[in-house]
């Protein structure tokens, strides 16, 4: 039971923070309940006239067919403006949730995006997407359905209560006082249903995980004829899935009539009391009557609180995880003071850099390279290639000089200027980063240069390509510059979409360039291109690139061989070639593997 | 209209097949509960007239008439609620049980369909179609006991309205089509809101997704800022639409409930006359009123129970949609056995992806012998791996035939497929093997590295797609699974290219001390695998040249020489 309290509790603490994330929610919720208020009372009218009805114009022998007419019209002009009272609420909770998901929705994603990439791997993208998505329309579907079948029961309740008071308030109390267990009933079986519905939604999704599982990988079963294994497995989460249904379908069958039960006996006990406090008592068979039918009035709502319980628990959850995300600190943060990058090439320096994965625990892990202790001067214009083993921390200190993350201890000067004084919309302008395996969106190659350099014309972009040396693929193509690169750039090879890339990041003309180079195996004749294009695009600017090829390597200015996120050996290829250590023994191992048999 | 019902009608008859007995139950509750409803209003005329009137009008105290009212009331409260019980649960359960029926049928037919079959369908969307589509062709059968209990109390409670007084009765139903007209109309309206506010979701979340998937680009540009516009001119039209879908509820709402308050007022004055012409008693009038207010309540949601037959509807299509597929043949079934010394056999091999008009190669005619190594090379796209599945037999070839020594193979994809189980049982997937055949699977393909280092070992659990793994260590496992599999013919889809150079030659070692003579063919892009092949298999502008050796093709083929040079290129240029 305390577990249950503090946990709606923090329900409610919950839904006051969104609330308070997206302010249109509750803009005007006071007019609104109101008006919900005073849109319940069409369904008020009916007992009241009945009882004005039976106590003054129906009398035994005395039916005055005139009063119940007038006293009718008095009741159907009430009736039209609480309709005209519910079509406001209704119209008001239903434009203003859409407006404020609206603005939770925009706020979510923009903060998605400014999220560290940490946050944004992999395995959690499906995760992030489901938050703007399926997470916020949860909420979509709480306020236009339970949240307003909510307001307008417990305005029901509230106004029937008062209603009943001023009519009888012994009568009333009787009511009250018999429907009170009916409390109880709902908090014991409300809190079963709610565990029940939870454990149906874990075997929902368990489900539609081995589902999808069983069908991404149908290739492989099918080549290991394994497919009957997995289709049982697949049935057992089926079948766990539907039982826990039943069961939350079941516990809610039961809540549903609660109230109807409950109605009756309470009907009983108030003709039962009004019997005793009889016409002496100052009771009117007319408020009587009116009062039964108050009754059932009163416990109405309690049914459709059995369909909303689900919605509400739905609703907490995803607004949690939207809380969730939005509590997550955007990284890296931005400075309030900005400082402006000096003009032309750029150098860099790295003063005692060490930088760890603050929020993964298995350090030791093959993908979590740490840097210890990096010192490093990179004179504007100079072309460094980055080298060593897989895990060595040359794609840390990339995304270090690129901002994309920011260093445990230490500091990254950029022209002079420490990093974190740089405003993130002069850095990018600035720097250009084109990682391994470039994401194209899908859409026309002109869409993905455009989205480089929104301001750009088609004479930019095929001048573009020229510069570049890519002409001649360009023209190749069937549509030109409006070829379509389908999803992920799927339409185009992987060199290709290298070659995309490329020319995007030279539409911002950068002064600096983070290459990050692609281990993909690539034909010879675009391998050929690349090469020509990244030695265009590099030529008087900063660069630094990853080298996988040591070929790459060989070319640069200056060769950084990294171990273990260290600095091992640094300068140019034929320096440390001659110098016979670390890296002149990685460059003959090299030799060795791409070697063919003619060459030996 | 009348296509709806019969629409409606075809679906129930297809989804009340597989499990009818629930459904009767709950329509069996159904009715108990419309019965009950009709009877509780009678007993509220009996606790009127017989016991509150005599009171007040006549100041006679009759106990037993309370007590009597108190069994009626009571009892047929609760026989109600029984009826609600057994409706709702056995409604879940019709739902929940044929939902589970429609899926299990349809995982059976996908699963029998060939490779081929696969890659025409996204997988997203067959995975929608058995997780939610199922659900949502049965989820009819959840409100629609109710509706048949609706049905049966508008029956019920019109012929008792009537026979309580008939003008009144008359006046009474007046209340049915109008609120049924009303519903009607609501539900066109809703639809073309509800439609574009559906297809405004589907851009969103396709929006949403690509973003988050190129948000290295969208950083590196600073785009952000624009991205944010870029949705919200795709989320202002879901708002829109959903807001002129509140509008229309707001009116339909108002209009639903204000319409039988109405046709109430109107029914008290009328009675008012009728009670007065001595033709119905005070309480008559009140369970007359009482059991109107009872009709309104389902005929108000009838509304949205017919909206669930579209619904399920199109839902029940996109299943049938694939189980009428016919099921297509597993090229396997058609492998023929290899003659003495060969492993695979190629006679005059053809094929070509439907769809399109070029074959990817024709006239293949190709022996491997037994116990070799084969490398197949050829530029990027030139069908390296289609013939690869061809001979994997996942693949059917349009003409010509294939033969496999023991009609077994197993193949290692490029990029490897991991389950979410342990690294045994991706090695096993499920079969019965024993520990020293994963053991020597997992040695030869070099997983004891780094097996050695984890807690559980082979029993550790690699995560959804072996996410806690490398590339590199994913690919060996796929190996060790291949391995497993104990068959003569191993193909290696560029596996080994994910390793690094030094863990290669360890692979490639060990699996020539395996005891068992194995075929290897592989496809190769370094020539350092190709080097240690016996064979080469070219494959050139929808040729597959004939089996040679990597020295022959090098000075007898011309087109394979200027490959192998363009891998020299990058290495002469260092």
């Amino acid at each position: 039971m305390n577990i249950d309290t503090e946990g709606r509790f923090q329900a409610a603490r919950v839904i006051g923070r969104g609330v308070n994330a997206a302010p249109a929610l509750k803009s005007g919720i006071g007019l609104t309940f109101v008006l919900a208020l005073l849109g319940t009372g069409a369904r008020l009218a009916i007992p009241v006239l009945i009882q004005q009805s039976i106590d003054h114009g129906l009398q035994p022998g005395k039916i005055d067919v005139s009063f119940v007419t007038t006293l009718c019209a008095y009741g159907a002009i009430a009736v039209l403006v609480s309709s005209y009272c519910l079509r406001e609420a209704t119209r008001r909770l239903g434009t203003r949730a859409e407006v404020g998901l609206f603005a939770l929705r925009s706020q979510l994603f923009d903060h998605i995006h400014r999220l560290s990439l940490e946050d944004h791997n992999n395995e959690k993208r499906g995760a992030l997407v489901s938050r703007v998505t399926s997470d916020i329309e949860t909420l979509t579907q709480f306020f236009s359905w339970g949240g307003l079948g909510l307001l307008l029961d417990g305005s029901q309740m509230i106004a029937v209560a008062v209603v009943m008071l001023a009519y009888d308030w012994r009568l009333a109390l009787v009511a009250f006082i018999t429907s009170a267990p009916l409390v109880l009933v709902l908090r014991y079986v409300q809190s079963r249903l709610v565990n029940a519905h939870n454990l149906s939604r874990q075997r929902n999704a368990d489900f539609l995980g081995s589902v999808s599982e069983l069908i991404a990988g149908a290739e492989t079963l099918r080549a290991y004829n394994a497919e009957d294994q997995m289709i049982e497995t697949v049935s057992d989460s089926m079948s766990r899935r539907k039982k826990s249904n039943v069961r939350a379908g079941v516990i809610g069958a039961f809540l549903f009539p609660s109230g109807e039960v409950f109605a009756v006996f309470t009907v009983m006990a108030v003709v039962g009391s009004g019997l005793l406090i009889g016409p002496s008592g100052g009771l009117t068979s007319g408020a009587l009557v009116g009062f039964i039918f108050l009754t059932y009035r009163f416990l109405e709502p309690i049914a459709e609180f059995t369909e909303i319980i689900d919605q509400v628990q739905s609703a907490v959850a995803g607004l949690r995880r939207v809380l969730g995300v939005l509590d997550t600190p955007i990284g890296p943060p931005q400075t309030l003071h900005p400082q402006s990058l000096p003009k032309g090439k750029l150098s860099i320096d790295f003063s005692g850099v060490s930088f760890a994965y603050s929020s993964r625990l298995d350090a030791d892990d093959d993908d979590t390279p740490v840097l210890h202790d990096i010192s490093l001067h990179i004179p504007a214009g100079q072309h460094v290639a980055l080298v060593g083993p897989s895990g060595s921390g040359k794609t840390t200190i990339a995304r270090l000089i690129a901002r994309l993350t920011d260093p445990t201890i230490g500091k990254v000067f950029l022209g002079g200027v420490n990093l974190v004084d740089v405003a993130n919309d002069e850095l990018r302008r600035r720097l250009i980063v084109v990682p391994q395996e470039p994401f194209l969106f899908a859409n026309s190659i002109a869409y993905n240069l455009l989205f480089a350099e929104p301001n750009a014309t088609e004479s930019h972009m095929s001048e573009a390509f020229s510069e570049l040396g890519l002409s001649d693929w360009l023209e190749a193509l069937p549509f030109g510059i409006d070829t379509q690169v389908g999803q992920r750039g799927s339409s185009l090879s992987a060199g290709e979409r290298q070659l995309v890339a490329l020319v995007r990041a030279f539409m911002v003309k950068p002064d600096m360039l983070v290459l990050d180079e692609a281990t993909s195996s690539v034909d010879a004749l675009t391998e050929v291109r690349i090469s020509r294009a990244l030695e265009r695009l590099a030529r008087g600017r900063t660069t630094i690139s990853i080298a996988h090829r040591l070929s790459t390597a060989s070319r640069a200015d200056r060769v950084i061989m990294l171990e273990n996120g260290r600095i091992v050996e640094d300068g140019p290829h034929s320096d440390l070639v001659a110098a016979g250590g670390k890296y002149a023994k990685l460059f003959d191992q090299w030799l060795i593997s791409t070697g063919s048999g003619e060459v030996e | 209209m009348e296509s709806r019902f019969r629409l409606a009608v075809s679906l129930l008859r297809n989804l009340l097949r597989f499990h009818p007995r629930p459904f009767l139950i709950a329509v069996g509750g159904a009715s108990l509960y419309a019965v009950c409803t009709v009877a509780s209003s009678y007993g509220l005329g009996f606790v009127i007239d017989e016991v509150v009137l005599p009171r007040f009008q006549s100041g006679v105290s009759d106990v037993s008439a309370y007590f009597t009212a108190c069994l009626i009331v009571i009892g047929i409260g609760l026989l109600r609620a029984v009826g609600v019980v057994f409706r709702r649960s056995y409604a879940g359960v019709s739902h929940w049980s044929t939902s589970e029926s429609l899926s299990k049928k349809l995982v059976r037919h996908v699963m029998n369909q060939p490779s081929m079959w696969h890659q025409r369908h996204m997988t997203g969307d067959l995975v929608a179609r058995i997780g939610v589509d199922s659900d949502t062709a049965a989820q009819v059968l959840g409100p629609l006991p109710f509706s048949t209990s609706v049905v049966l109390l508008v029956f019920l409670t019109s012929v008792w309205l009537v026979v309580i007084d008939v003008p009144l009765g008359i006046l009474a139903l007046v209340v049915i089509p109008v609120l049924f007209a009303l519903n009607l109309g609501y539900q066109r309206r809703i639809d073309r809101h509800y439609d574009s506010a559906q297809e405004a979701l589907g851009s969103l979340s396709e929006a949403v997704h690509e973003s988050f998937d190129g948000v290295m680009v969208v950083k590196a540009f600073g785009a952000e800022s624009r991205e944010q516009q870029r949705l919200a001119a795709i989320s202002t039209k879901l708002k829109d639409a959903r807001i002129k879908a509140v509008n229309a509820r707001a009116v339909f709402e108002a209009l639903v409930d204000g319409t039988p308050s109405m046709v109430n007022i109107l029914l008290i004055v009328a009675g008012a006359y009728r009670v007065r012409s001595g033709s119905l008693s005070i309480g008559e009038l009140s369970s007359f009123i009482y059991l109107f207010t009872l009709l309104v309540f389902p005929l108000r949601i009838i509304g949205y129970l017919l909206s669930e037959i579209p619904h399920s509807s199109s839902g029940y299509k996109r299943v049938t949609e694939v189980l009428s597929e016919e099921r297509e043949l597993n090229p396997r079934t058609k492998f023929c056995e290899t003659s003495d010394g060969k492993s695979v056999q190629l006679a005059d091999v053809a094929f070509k992806y439907p769809g399109t008009n070029d074959f990817v190669f024709e006239h293949v005619n190709v022996e491997i012998p037994s116990g070799s190594k084969v490398a197949v090379v050829g530029e990027t796209g030139c069908g390296k791996s289609t013939l690869l599945k061809i001979i994997a037999g996942l693949l059917a070839p349009d003409s010509g035939s294939v033969a496999i020594q023991d009609r077994k193979c197993s193949i290692v994809f490029q990029e490897p497929f991991l389950f979410s189980g342990s690294i045994r049982f991706n090695v096993t997937l499920g079969k019965t093997a024993s520990n020293e055949q994963v053991q020597s699977a997992l040695w030869v393909s070099a997983c004891d590295e780094f097996i050695s280092g984890l807690e559980e070992r082979e029993d550790t659990v690699v995560g959804e797609r072996g996410v806690s793994l490398s590339g590199g260590q994913r690919q060996r496992v796929a190996l060790a699974r291949a391995l497993a599999a104990d068959s003569g013919v191993l193909l290696l889809d560029d596996t080994t290219s994910a390793l690094d150079p030094a863990t290669e030659s360890l692979v490639i070692e060990r699996l020539g001390s395996v005891k068992r003579q194995i075929t290897t063919i592989m496809v190769a892009s370094r020539p350092t695998t190709i080097r240690i092949a016996d064979y080469v298999l070219f494959i050139h502008d929808g040729v597959v040249e004939p089996l040679s050796t990597h020295e022959d093709l090098l000075h007898s083929n011309v087109a394979y020489s200027k490959l192998m040079t363009s891998f020299e290129i990058d290495r002469r240029q260092a």
